[in-house]
């Protein structure tokens, strides 16, 4: 699977501003973290703006310039702007109430109103997953600390993406543990000894939604 | 109206609120992002509703456009495409404010102008004009793969696979 690809589909609907709130909130944290996907946008953002350049102009026929004229009075002078999009919606990622799935693994589900849904999750020193697929794609972006799965390691603004072919045992590193942002499109698919029960509790879980 | 000009005529709307150097910006401007708004689709009402809030915005925000992290173009369209996300999501209940977000990524962001324009001329070279032109109405004008694929005369799979193969061939240059 071309993962580039598919993350770069992310950063181009970012700049295009056709994604979701979900991947918009998302990819917002990515482009945050990773100074190389910031660029990439940049980059795409340049290109859009080349076709905007290019644009015959259509004159607006009930403006004029001065009815553009605001006071800067009407600038939000409370407006949060310096704390990263994440922290605007849900406040300090230290405060927030974590729930916990299972010992050593907790989440936090991100109120939005999307079909697609967001959560964080807290993985302690070395908790693992079991192995699993996804029916539908997970996106995974490291918020602090790191995992490591059969795929590689993934640090801080690292992101990966999970479909049905890919079957992984994530675990948090020794030291610091891993805080994630995902999305899931759909519930993941449990394997091994514990597996049916696994999917049995997520199929269960899925009427409370 | 060249770059240079137009960067002189914002850092005199920065500094001395210049209306006059504001006029001249919007006759330049204020064109272009009614005719955007009229290619997504909107109606001439809501178009020029919201080509007035990006005007405003260039007014009350000249002071965070950077000259040396994008052109005036790039930052003008950035305003106007935001505004137009947040339309779209105002009949929702507004979690999130996508304008002020991406204000905050755009201070924040260490990519420079030079570079950005380097790598913008490689991968314009690459393309071809069919290829342009479909990033064009994918990703600029919004329109959907089907509508796409009527308006060119060519099956729905083949816009996507030709969409793919485009940002892909794009990719070598995105490093």
């Amino acid at each position: 699977m071309n993962t580039t690809a598919q993350k770069n589909e992310l950063i181009f609907g970012y700049s295009s501003g056709n994604l979701g709130e979900a991947k918009s909130l998302f990819t917002s944290m990515y482009l945050y973290l990773n100074s190389i996907a910031a660029k990439k946008v940049s980059i795409f953002d340049n290109m859009l703006a080349q076709n905007f350049n290019e644009l015959e102009g259509i004159n607006p026929k009930k403006i004029k310039y001065t009815d553009c004229i605001k006071s800067s009075d009407s600038i939000d002078k409370n407006k949060n702007t310096s704390n990263n999009p994440l922290n605007r919606l849900i406040g300090d990622i230290n405060n927030i109430d974590w729930k916990t799935v299972y010992k050593g693994f907790k989440e936090f589900k991100i109120p939005l109103s999307d079909n697609d849904s967001v959560k964080l999750i807290k993985m302690d020193p070395g908790t693992s997953v079991p192995l699993h697929s996804h029916n539908g794609k997970e996106y995974i972006l490291v918020l602090d600390g790191s995992f490591c799965d059969e795929y590689g390691e993934y640090n801080k603004g690292d992101m990966q993406i999970n479909d049905q072919q890919i079957k992984h045992n994530p675990t948090a590193n020794n030291s610091n543990g891993c805080i994630c942002l995902s999305i899931t499109e759909n519930d993941v698919v449990f394997f091994g000894k514990f597996g049916s029960a696994l999917n049995l509790f997520t199929f269960i879980k899925s009427f409370f939604k | 109206m060249e770059n240079a000009q137009i960067i002189d005529l914002v850092k005199k709307v920065a500094k001395e609120r210049n209306k006059i150097a504001f006029s001249e910006i919007f006759d330049f401007i204020a064109p272009k992002i009614n005719a955007y708004y009229l290619k997504n689709n909107l109606s001439i009402d809501q178009a020029e509703e919201l080509t007035q809030e990006v005007l405003s915005t260039i007014w009350l925000k000249a002071e965070l456009f950077n000259p040396e992290k994008s052109k005036f173009i790039t930052w003008s369209f950035t305003i106007a495409r935001n505004k137009k996300i947040d339309f779209y999501r105002k009949n929702k209940k507004n979690d999130i404010n996508e304008e002020d977000i991406r204000d905050f990524l755009y201070e924040n962001n260490k990519s420079d102008d030079y570079e950005i324009e380097s790598t913008i001329k490689n991968i314009t070279q690459e393309l071809d004009e069919n290829q342009k032109k479909l990033i064009k109405m994918s990703f600029f004008e919004q329109k959907s793969h089907k509508n796409i694929a009527a308006e060119l005369e060519i099956p729905l799979g083949t816009v996507k696979s030709r969409i793919r193969a485009t940002l892909n061939k794009m990719q070598k240059y995105l490093l």
